[in-house]
């Protein structure tokens, strides 16, 4: 029994302890509901920056945020911080991993609450969004010229935004399409012209009729099969209309270009290619995963879109197949991965879609010391050059756009296929330049337009619920809207 | 006598008021910071165009302009739909189960309860991996071939407007009563065996016993699923994300997944703070509604 | 019982039997297809998810994808333990502090208390989209709290569906116990361990599975807050296999079943609480 006394008077004594708290959580929180606009410069001031900028010593440590860029790039992170830190002996890096998918919303997260990471890996279309909210870090007065001249000219564009640039790239990849070679030939179609010389849109459209093969009444091979499952729809006609005369959604006068008739012209190629049968009429729900299956069980000739690691996993795949213990994707086919251009539309020139991924320089919401931005800028060009960069890109398939990830990928060896190999030199050759002379405003608004009409609206389209025609006109109407009559292309 | 039980009576009711608060204390703490104190900030955001180097106060503007935003209204008869489509059905479903159960011997019981509980348990992210095959397009997909036996073409499930909404309220109807069937059955069980024994000897059968005890005494938990389910489905969004990302043409967009948009995607804090709130109004008048209709207030 | 279990006819409730059973296990047959493709999935190889193979019946039976699973990273039972202690003290203190106020909210009458229940109704209807910045503010930046137990657990200590929960199902307590036990000079404390905890055996497991099971799937708050390998929870850790443009399907499917174990243990071990139900009578006596 005195046990259970003491243990009841124990019990007593926390709960009145609890209870004087109640009672200043209580007047703080009534504090905060019916004097909403006085709690706030208290919110403020309680909000300190995270972000470490001590100036004593000389010792800092850098913060980045990063996905898996490759396969094996998060084995290496403890490497990385190690090679780091015997480079800079005063400096950390500290890297914390996250998921493609996740990261993002962590990244936006932690720059709305002011403390964003040093460092974010991140695709350089994001850089306008986080400039608008003023938490990029220019680094143009740190970076030092020989850092500048290591970068191919044009990767690093993408990495600047007006005056300003804001970090290293990691890599700049084409969105080609990949072709099953065995697939190719049997429909009679000459892919390594196609590969040196590219191909008009009416030359593809005949081409993928040929790959077509029927059973019955059912399709047992499309031509052509591309991811368009939600969002990924975007990179479906993101990837034509670059060819079609439209490399980016604002003409050299920053007129809204997307209500040029060629855009109508790419809208009915869109849905052509689905009424002739020779893409599945299922195409708006078709995802990443499914037609990257479907390519490998043989039901589709061509595929997209096709980074140049998809060779590497058709290849790991055929070896399965050979190895013939099960393990093999269930029905798949031995397939050789073919790079394949975008066809061009209406007699433009052919603009290949690429994605420029990189290091981003982000700020608290103190304005950071000279000192902690020269080790920023260090820690971020260690990523993004040298050997790091060489092993990630190897990894990647992707070209190396350093010299220093050149000369250290001498020494690497990578079993690719020569054509396609070339076939990306080609794409690159003509790869849509960077527009860091877009205002960020106006970028912004057209990726709403974007998100909020276009997506949609070609969802529908490729539904078959409404005709190119209407998409166009949508698409117009909230352009005028949003740009004004004078701030749209029209022809 | 009598006059010595006044003042220890008047006692007692005091005493229990301090007891009622010093109950609820650590509730109201843990409220007060983790919550309250996140929604009061809220609310002061959504007066303000929200940047985390400071922020400028422009009124009311976040909320006349969600208020003349067609999208948001789109988003909010979505959520409408869902919400009518699901929880009903939802609740439904796990009572009937819930009352077939009963009777069974009790492995069975447990066997049952155990399956029921599973898609609970499981991950929402490798699940939705699972339903995106069963609604696959192609022929191959589960959905697909079930209706070609019966000689129906290929349906494009999740990317046609006409199907999109109606496959994601019936992944919920598979997938989402696990919680209620266990809230049901701890319910059922918690019902006095003499009030089933007093109609027994008045000759009840069984669909008056289910009338004049089930019901009512269940009256608390139903409102409590109905309640929580609404919120719930109000807030819903995973399933839209993963599933459809809103589309096509927004047909399935919800209001969590646009708020969630704005708040993330392009950076408009102070209007997703503003549609969160309008939101939470909204549910406020249901939930009222609901209190109303079912009461609160069931004592024996 | 509800069930008339004396039915005249034992056939008849053979027949009864029978038909619930068959309803209840269609119904469960479609309930379970995604577990059990998630099943089969793990015992896949370890491959990418383009490399998926959609077969309801598993062409090849290894466990590669378990010891992939662990042989990922060097942290995989870390975030199992940190899951684990995670779960379990928000369990524990919900259970606890949630019955607490359910009680008062639902059997003591105090000023103001419809006023705070109704308070706390409306946080619940607040999306979480937009009180998540303020709070990671409130954590991570006045705080200081990041990449800490207590960053993952505080939040959660009592959540107001659980007081909610409680409060329903006391409701239907007889008051007259309550009195009783009154007038024999128990104060509410007392009350609250000696009557309701043994009465609220049932709601209590049935809290205890919900927020165990709940906090143990929560991926986004444990995400945010942490930023080592070795803080992360389950989920967290989980979603590392997601890559670029391929995700690790069976290992996923693999790390998906092991995450799920501790739970279905949970669940077996609390079930016999809500089979047997709690006769009001019986503690009355």
């Amino acid at each position: 029994m005195s046990t259970k006394k003491h243990v009841f008077a124990s019990i007593l004594a926390i709960t009145m302890a609890l209870t004087t708290m109640t009672a200043c959580g209580n007047s703080s929180n009534n504090g905060g509901t019916n004097q909403g606009n006085n709690s706030k410069p208290t919110n403020t001031t309680n909000t300190t920056n995270t972000t470490n900028t001590t100036t004593t010593a000389a010792k800092d440590t850098i913060t980045a945020l990063l996905p898996p860029v490759s396969g094996n790039f998060q084995d290496n992170f403890a490497q990385m911080e190690k090679e780091f830190n015997e480079q800079y002996p005063n400096l950390t890096l500290k890297i914390e991993p996250a998921s493609w998918e996740d990261m993002t919303q962590k990244l936006d997260t932690q720059v709305n609450a002011g403390s964003p990471p040093d460092i974010a890996f991140i695709g350089s279309e994001g850089i306008s969004k986080y400039v608008q909210q003023g938490m990029l870090m220019d680094i143009t007065d740190t970076v030092t010229p020989e850092m500048l001249q290591d970068y191919d000219d044009a990767p690093i564009k993408y990495m600047k935004n007006g005056d300003g640039l804001y970090g290293f790239p990691g890599y700049m990849e084409v969105h080609a399409l990949g072709g099953n070679k065995a697939f190719l030939e049997e429909a009679g179609i000459d892919w390594k012209n196609v590969q040196k010389n590219g191909w008009t849109y009416e030359e593809f459209r005949e081409a993928i009729k040929k790959g077509v093969v029927k059973d019955g009444n059912n399709t047992s091979r499309y031509g052509f099969v591309f991811a368009t499952a939600g969002v990924a729809s975007k990179d479906y006609l993101g990837i034509l209309i670059k060819s079609a005369g439209m490399p980016a959604a604002f003409d050299k006068d920053l007129k809204f270009a997307y209500t040029s008739q060629k855009y109508l012209g790419v809208l009915k190629a869109v849905r052509e290619l689905i009424d002739d049968g020779s893409m599945p009429k299922e195409l708006s729900s078709v995802d990443a995963g499914k037609r990257w299956n479907m390519f490998l069980t043989g039901q589709t000739m061509i595929t997209g879109k096709g980074l140049a690691t998809f060779e590497n996993s058709a290849n790991k795949n055929n070896e399965k197949i050979k190895a013939n213990d099960g393990s093999a994707v269930q029905g798949s086919i031995e397939a050789e991965y073919i790079v394949l251009p975008v066809p061009s539309f209406l007699g433009e020139q052919p603009v290949s879609s690429t994605v420029v991924d990189g290091y981003v320089t982000f700020r608290g919401k103190k304005e950071p010391t000279a000192e902690h931005k020269e080790n920023v800028v260090k820690a971020a060009y260690f990523l993004a050059s040298g050997n790091v960069a060489a092993t990630t890109n190897n990894d990647l398939f992707a070209a190396h756009i350093t010299k220093s990830g050149r000369k250290a990928a001498e020494s690497m060896t990578v079993n690719r296929n020569p054509d396609n190999v070339a076939a990306v030199e080609v794409l690159l050759s003509h790869a849509a330049p960077a527009r860091p002379d877009i205002p960020v405003e106006l970028g912004a608004k057209a990726i709403k337009l974007q998100d909020e009409v276009i997506i949609p609206k070609l969802q529908a389209l490729l539904a078959n619920e409404i005709t190119p025609e209407a998409m166009f006109d949508a698409v117009k109407a909230a352009a005028i809207k949003t740009f004004g009559e004078d701030g749209i292309v029209k022809d | 006598m009598i006059q010595s039980v006044r003042p220890m009576k008047k006692r007692k009711i005091k005493g229990d008021g301090a007891w009622g608060y010093a109950f609820i204390a650590v509730a109201l703490v843990v409220f007060a910071v983790f919550t309250a104190y996140p929604v009061a900030s809220a609310f002061i955001i959504s007066f303000q165009e929200y940047k985390p180097l400071g922020s400028t106060f422009i009124g009311f503007d976040n909320y006349t302009n969600t208020f003349s935003d067609a999208l948001f209204w789109k988003s909010v008869v979505n959520t409408i739909v869902y919400t009518v489509l699901t929880v009903p059905v939802a609740l439904f479903l796990s009572f009937a189960v819930a009352i077939l159960i009963l009777p069974l011997k009790k492995w069975l019981q447990t066997t049952f309860k155990a399956v029921y509980y599973l898609p609970a348990v499981a991950s929402g992210v490798a699940l939705s991996v699972v339903w995106l095959w069963i609604f696959d397009p192609m022929s191959s997909g589960i959905f697909n071939k079930l209706i070609g036996f019966f000689g129906i073409s290929n349906q494009n499930w999740l990317g046609s407007s006409a199907t999109a909404m109606f496959s994601l309220v019936f992944m919920s109807w598979l997938s989402s009563h696990g919680t209620s069937i266990i809230i049901y059955l701890a319910a059922l069980l918690g019902i006095d065996g003499s009030y089933y024994e007093a109609a027994e000897l008045d000759g009840a059968s069984f669909l008056q016993k289910m009338w004049y005890i089930v019901i009512p005494c269940l009256k608390p938990t139903t409102l409590f699923l109905l309640v929580t389910g609404v919120i719930g489905s109000f807030q819903v969004f995973q399933n839209a994300y993963l599933m459809t990302g809103g589309g096509p043409d927004n047909a399935t967009t919800m209001v969590g997944l646009l708020i969630f948009n704005n708040a993330f995607k392009y950076f408009e804090f102070g209007k997703a703070a503003a549609q969160s709130l309008i939101l939470a109004v909204i549910i406020a008048g249901i939930a009222m509604v609901q209190f109303k209709f079912l009461g609160n207030d069931v004592e024996y | 019982m509800l069930f008339n279990n004396h039915l005249v006819n034992i056939k008849m409730k053979y027949v009864r039997n029978t038909i619930i059973i068959i309803l209840l296990s269609l119904f469960a047959l479609a309930t379970i297809f995604p577990i059990y493709f998630m099943l089969i999935s793990s015992f896949g190889d370890p491959v990418e998810a383009g490399a998926m193979s959609y077969s309801l019946i598993p062409t090849k039976i290894s466990l590669d994808s378990y010891k992939f699973f662990f042989d990922y990273s060097i942290y995989s039972f870390r975030w199992l333990t940190n899951s684990l202690i995670v779960a379990t003290s928000i369990m524990i203190s919900n259970v606890f502090f949630a019955s607490l106020a359910g009680y008062a909210f639902s059997k003591i009458q105090f000023k103001g208390k419809t006023f705070l229940f109704g308070l706390l109704l409306c946080a619940m209807m607040i999306p979480y989209q937009v009180t998540q910045v303020p709070l990671y503010i409130l954590i991570v930046n006045v705080f200081n709290m990041q990449n800490t137990y207590s960053a993952l657990i505080l939040p959660g200590l009592v959540t107001v569906y659980n007081i909610f929960l409680a409060k329903q199902f006391m409701t239907t307590i007889p008051k007259e116990i309550i009195e009783s036990a009154k007038i024999e000079g128990c104060n509410q404390f007392q009350i609250y361990i000696r009557m309701i905890l043994p009465l609220s055996k049932t709601v209590m497991a049935v809290m205890a599975i919900l927020t165990f099971m709940d906090s143990w799937n929560t991926f986004f708050w444990p995400f945010l807050v942490t930023n080592t390998m070795d803080m992360q929870t389950i989920q967290v850790g989980l979603k590392n296999f997601r890559f670029a443009n391929t995700t690790y399907f069976a290992p996923m499917m693999a790390g998906a079943t092991i995450s799920a174990l501790p739970m279905f243990i949970l669940f077996f071990s609390l079930q016999r609480y809500f089979l047997e139900g709690v006769t009001v009578g019986a503690v009355k006596g």
